[in-house]
């Protein structure tokens, strides 16, 4: 099992490096953050522009290749992600908002995984009953409405809870208050600040789970030895918690990794909407500032993202699958 | 919530390669003929499907109805609600919104209609090469579908259409996102078509074809891409409803299509700054948005179930 999650791991590291490269090169040639330092009062010539860019590593005379070639030896040898064009440094500037965004994004995608699959587990025992109705429904609703959206009539029905109480409930903005004393008082804004978010990210994200769980237990519920099970007298529920649970849970298993960049996806959605100063935010804001270096550092965590996932969806095969620790 | 390249397990497994003509009463029915009596019983689908056509028949024509373009200013009404004048009210720079609303659903449809072909196609394609050729080849290109899956399309949309180069410049920025979309949205399917593909690999026509020594291609485009038509057919409208919600995502949180292009999701996101004193402006076009999500939701749903020779779910054929 170890060496099949090696294997695994080992290439998800390839995939990081191709999408990584894949996108300087994109970057490189399409960015051209000389024409923004036109826009500067007073206005720089050519040369001062090109000798500030050469000081920090962008220098935009350099063919694709060799700044590539430069930009990947820092990365490799030193863990230099090299310099914005306003000097600023990557790794100082990702270093700050990384694990805003890291739990944000790992809260949101446990819960989202857990509550999906309970969900279609209650739903499928309880076919066409009202309850599963609801659950469905409420699937099929969130998969027509774009994650923005719902972010963004969360924040208004946040706001609306915050001025019928009379008072704050709940930040629908920013990471936390200025000014709050670090300890217990600190760590319980920081929890009133995350829970909108994720809660949004959740409550828009677990319908794939859902209807993936619920139709493949309900494929297996007709199966023959959930039927044999039942016939040697268990109850609907225990049959279906003891055999028909695991075999549907494979696919759905399988499946977490390629619903990881869904959930990343609502993860900048929700920073821009909720103005959260993490690294979605921060990866948009440096593209529109054609920041080669600070866009590839952001794709890279991306991908790193969606390879975590990635090889907790290949962990939760192996655990639920003996087909694959014994091969 | 928009999910690239989720497998939706739902068209796994339901879709048969190729049914038999049925024999009812007699009659050889075809197997399209049955597919279109299942789709029209479905009352859902065919609502869906008028929704549809009615929103394409209002974005190819409603600007007709109305004396009004979008993009005249009318300094008289600016900021208005509805009234007999301008029907959906009119926005803070005093644009007519039913007019905007008109081309808005019209961009939103065409990056929708070209993505969902578009990717459907390249999925059908690649998947069918990969379960074709299979051994290191799949391998190879599994990798590389892979490799696409884990870009975060987002910010490959962001570097598009707003990064400082000259791209933006020469291209409107729907047609960018369209492109973008296309690139990055047809990987969920691919693997998809590439597992039903490995199963008619193994069946005797393509066999047959094999040791005749006619060229790979043609066997992909003669024998396999016809015997996952039904698949491909569900792959284009969930591919037209996914892209109509990321362009509507995009363009919300600014980036994607933008001022001067006008789409749904761009008068959505114009409007969501002042939703308590311009209710109109957000209603409206989120109103819209529904509609035509919705309505191919709802298409969706029933081609599903007219293609799936064992689903119950429009009650039994009558004789």
């Amino acid at each position: 099992m170890l060496k099949y999650l090696g294997r695994r791991a080992a290439t998800y590291v390839v995939m990081i490096f191709l999408t990584t490269s894949a996108t300087y090169f994109l970057a490189v040639s399409t960015m051209k953050p000389a024409l923004l330092e036109q826009e500067r009062i007073p206005r720089p010539t050519p040369e001062q522009v090109e000798r500030s860019f050469k000081g920090l590593g962008l220098d935009p005379t350099a063919s694709p290749w060799e700044r590539y070639v430069d930009w990947l030896s820092g990365v490799l040898f030193r863990w230099d992600w090299g310099r914005s064009p306003n000097s600023a440094f990557v790794n100082e500037q990702f270093g700050d908002r990384v694990w805003v965004s890291t739990r944000l994004f790992l809260a949101a995608i446990i819960l989202t995984l857990v509550i999906g699959v309970v969900l279609g587990v209650v739903s499928a025992a309880r076919q066409y009953k009202i309850s599963d109705r609801l659950i469905t429904g409420y699937s099929y609703f969130v998969y027509i409405l774009p994650a923005p959206i719902g972010y963004f009539l969360i924040q208004l029905g946040a706001i609306q809870i915050n001025a019928m109480a009379g008072e704050r409930i709940f930040f629908v903005t920013g990471i936390a208050t200025p000014g709050v004393e670090p300890g217990w008082e600190a760590f319980w804004d920081m929890a009133a600040h995350y829970a909108v978010p994720t809660f949004a990210i959740t409550v828009m994200g677990w319908q794939a789970y859902q209807i993936a769980q619920r139709q493949y237990l309900l494929d297996n519920v007709n199966a023959d030895f959930v039927r044999t099970a039942r016939a040697k007298g268990l109850t609907r529920n225990q049959a279906i918690s003891r055999h028909a649970l695991r075999v549907s849970f494979i696919p759905v298993a399988q499946s977490i990794a390629f619903t990881i960049p869904a959930i990343f996806t609502g993860g900048f959605f929700a920073e821009a909407i909720f103005a959260w100063p993490g690294i979605g935010l921060w990866g948009i804001q440096a593209i529109s500032m054609a920041d080669v270096n600070g866009t590839v550092a952001t794709v890279a965590y991306a991908s790193l993202i969606f390879a975590i996932g990635a090889i907790l969806a290949d962990f939760a095969t192996t655990l639920v699958d003996p087909r694959v620790r014994v091969s | 919530m928009t999910t690239w390249g989720t497998p939706d397990p739902r068209d796994i497994g339901t879709l048969e390669p190729d049914a038999e003509p049925t024999l009812e009463h007699g009659v050889v029915k075809s197997k399209n003929a049955i597919i279109l009596r299942r789709f029209l019983r479905n009352r859902t689908a065919v609502l869906g499907l008028c929704m549809f056509g009615f929103l394409c028949v209002f974005a190819a024509f409603g600007g007709l109805l109305s004396p009004w373009d979008s993009r005249t200013i009318d300094p008289l009404a600016v900021s208005q609600g509805p009234s007999a004048e301008h029907w959906f009210g009119t926005s803070q720079s005093g644009r007519d919104l039913y007019m905007q609303m008109v081309d808005g659903v019209r961009t939103s449809i065409v990056i929708g209609l070209i993505v969902g072909l578009g990717s459907a196609l390249l999925a059908a394609v690649y998947g069918c090469t990969m379960a074709y050729f299979g051994g290191r080849v799949e391998k190879y290109m599994l990798l590389f579908l892979e490799t696409l899956i884990m870009v975060p399309t987002i910010l490959i949309v962001a570097i598009a259409t707003s990064g400082g180069g000259g791209l933006k410049e020469n291209v409107p920025g729907w047609i960018l996102l369209t492109a973008v979309l296309l690139l990055f949205g047809w990987m969920g399917a691919a693997r998809l078509i590439r597992s039903l593909g490995l199963s008619l690999m193994t069946r005797e026509f393509i066999k047959a074809a094999q040791f005749m020594g006619i060229h790979p291609f043609k066997i992909v485009w003669r024998h396999l891409v016809p015997n996952i038509g039904s698949l491909l057919v569900l792959e284009v409208t969930k591919g037209i409803s996914l892209a109509v919600l990321a362009e509507i995502s995009f363009s919300f949180v600014g980036i994607g299509v933008k001022d001067p292009d006008i789409s749904l999701g761009v008068l959505i996101a114009q409007a969501s700054s002042q939703v308590s004193s311009f209710p109109w402006m957000f209603w409206f076009p989120l109103a819209a948005m529904f509609f035509l999500t919705g309505a191919l939701a709802m298409m969706n749903d029933g081609l599903r179930d007219a293609f799936d020779p064992h689903s119950t779910s429009v009650g039994k054929a009558k004789p």
